[in-house]
């Protein structure tokens, strides 16, 4: 369970992020959709713990973030913007170092960790270093590793970017799977598709503030279109500014 | 210990990672050897240059027109005197000779008439080993026209000492320990340089390397204190350079052990385990000059650019050592604390053959560790601002 309220972060004289207000509940898949730079990567940055609030609150668990970050990262697994491997290690030692930082025994370390990779089809690269991989293969070895410690909360940014047609089904796979697992799981996207085909509630930014949040269907009927996308560009309020070129 | 597990697990990672990577393992490799190797070469040949200036070949041009002085140089101790070269100045600029005496042809006729007589001496002075024999030559001559001049003035009644109002007498005070200090002066440097350069790059690879590959935001999303990430980079990056000291002593022992020590004139009298606790001195060091790496290469965005600045960072810890090669630093306790400079002071005590109390050791390290501390302190708080978290 996420809970955010009236969160801001101003960057000079930019206001990135005015007052977003949004919670995302157990056993959903909460979409957070916008277009480029309408402040949905910073406002996964807050929620990480890892850049701090101008005001605001965030609350994973009932963990306050900004008191206690690393009390939220221990509820929480995360895909962050830059999935950042380190070339020289294998796919399996990538997943065993973030256990090893959740403090993990090794049993349970191991046992994990063979599972993740058979989740996620990486049986046969699991001992190679990771730096031939391809960007789907990097993408499922930073969430294996992001997924180790068993998080309640999931937090995925733009999970799809950049991956293959099988490579996305996969992660479609996943997402149901902790959907399933009665997860709390949150990712950003700006690809309509990849919304509508998993989430139950989607929240919609553009310039720094929600606009929209509901179910599919509300979205479509708040905004009187049948096509999600179009609902989409009414809410971001991209027609107004030429088309999306934001 | 808490944390215990996850500064460990950094640790390990860090090593793994860094051992894996041929240009770190290469550096490694080179840190090493580079201190044996350098000193070795330096005391081989200011004992070579030494032989050389104690069994002098001199080659003398014009000897015909000097019979009796090149004859008196010929029975002096150690001298052998060859014919010169047919042209004198080519052949010491083309390095066949150091040195090459010139008689003039009128030699015998000024010295019948009681005149000052030519010799030329022939030598480039910027040649470090030919220094020894250059100065030797120049005592020879002068010792020889001395003598001259004595005879000359006795002929005529007069006492030698009313021309030599002054006389000069070299007494030489340090002792031959002291002497052997300023050659081993280098060693204390060449480790320190070992300890930088043995960890350097697992401490840039970790920290701006991590922000080139854009892991750095990953990693701190694990729920561990930034201390103990800090930490356990700092403690990859000091047991690399500590091992690139430990190796660098036991070879550089090794060495001096077969350094022609009775051609340099001197007794090598510091023992080995006076050589080893220099190890006490320099590895508390290495944690030192790893947190230092660290800290700086945080701020760094690529590992080129981290590069570039420990570049200038290298100069730091190393100037000291090449100015205490020329101002000894020894005999200056209360520099004890002062991490680099405290270090050379007393290690420049234990080369020279007074080596200093234990408790000054222990002031060294721990001042040396708490610096280290303070950097790692300062590097974690620098990888949690969002500048360097997220500014790629």
């Amino acid at each position: 369970m996420i809970a955010i309220d009236g969160l801001q972060k101003r960057f000079g004289d930019v206001l990135a992020v005015r007052g977003v207000q949004l919670t995302a509940r157990d056993g959903t898949v909460t979409g957070l959709l916008g277009p480029n730079g309408a402040g949905k990567t910073t406002t996964l940055r807050m929620l990480s713990g890892l850049m701090r609030p101008d005001a605001g609150t965030i609350r994973v668990d009932d963990v306050d973030v900004v008191a206690d970050p690393v009390g939220a990262q221990r509820v929480m697994g995360q895909l962050p913007d830059s999935r950042g491997l380190y070339p020289r290690l294998t796919a399996r030692e990538h997943i065993e170092y973030f256990a090893q930082l959740h403090g993990l025994p090794r049993a349970v370390t191991r046992e994990r960790t063979a599972r993740l990779i058979t989740r996620l089809g990486l049986e046969a690269i699991a001992d190679r270093r990771v730096a031939g991989f391809s960007q789907g293969e990097r993408t499922k070895v930073a969430l294996a590793r992001a997924l180790v410690h068993e998080p309640r909360n999931v937090i995925l940014d733009e999970p799809t970017n950049g991956l293959d047609v099988m490579s996305t089904r996969a992660m479609r796979e996943v997402i149901r799977g902790l959907r399933e697992d009665g997860c709390c799981v949150v990712f950003s996207s700006h690809i309509m598709q990849e919304v509508s085909a998993l989430c139950d509630r989607i929240v919609v930014i553009a310039e720094g503030r929600v606009v929209a949040d509901g179910t599919p269907d509300d979205l479509r009927a708040q905004t009187d279109r049948d096509n999600l996308e179009d609902a989409f560009v009414v809410l971001a309020g991209l027609e107004h500014d030429g088309g999306g070129a934001a | 210990m808490r944390w215990m597990g996850a500064l460990l697990a950094v640790a390990r990672k860090e090593l793994v990672d860094g051992i894996r990577d041929r240009r770190s393992l290469a550096t490694l490799v080179f840190s090493a050897l580079m201190t044996p190797i350098l000193l070795g070469v330096m005391l081989t040949s200011t004992a070579g240059s030494a032989r050389g200036a104690e069994e002098l070949t001199l080659p003398v041009v014009g000897a015909e027109h000097a019979p009796a002085f090149v004859q008196w140089l010929g029975q002096q101790t150690g001298v052998k005197v060859v014919p010169g070269p047919a042209d004198p100045e080519q052949a010491v600029l083309d390095r066949v000779e150091d040195v090459v005496l010139i008689i003039e042809s009128d030699f015998m006729t000024r010295m019948g008439r009681a005149q000052t007589a030519d010799v030329k001496l022939v030598s480039e002075s910027t040649r470090e080993r030919a220094r020894p024999k250059i100065a030797r030559v120049r005592a020879l001559v002068g010792g020889y026209a001395g003598q001259l001049a004595s005879l000359r003035l006795i002929a005529r009644g007069v006492a030698p000492g009313i021309a030599q109002p002054i006389r000069l007498e070299d007494v030489e005070v340090s002792s031959s320990q002291a002497r052997l200090a300023t050659l081993l002066s280098f060693l204390p440097l060449l480790l320190v340089i070992a300890g930088l350069v043995g960890g350097m790059q697992i401490a840039i690879d970790s920290t701006a390397g991590e922000r080139e590959r854009g892991s750095l935001e990953p990693l701190l999303l694990n729920p561990v204190p930034r201390w103990v990430l800090a930490s356990g980079k700092w403690l990859a990056a000091s047991a690399l350079g500590c091992v690139s000291v430990v190796f660098s002593m036991i070879i550089t022992v090794n060495v001096l052990r077969r350094i022609p020590w009775h051609d340099l004139g001197i007794r090598f009298r510091v023992s080995d385990g006076e050589l080893f606790s220099l190890l006490l001195l320099i590895l508390p060091l290495a944690l030192f000059l790893a947190a230092m790496v660290l800290f700086a290469s945080t701020f760094a965005r690529s590992f080129k650019e981290a590069q570039g600045y420990l570049g200038m960072l290298m100069l730091l810890p190393m100037l000291p050592g090449m100015l205490a090669t020329f101002y000894p630093l020894s005999r200056r306790p209360w520099l004890a604390p002062v991490p680099v400079l405290g270090q050379y002071a007393l290690a420049s005590d234990v080369l020279g053959g007074q080596p200093p109390g234990a408790w000054l050791f222990l002031v060294a390290g721990v001042s040396a560790l708490g610096c280290a501390l303070l950097l790692v302190g300062l590097t974690a708080r620098a990888m949690g601002r969002e500048r360097i978290i997220f500014g790629r």
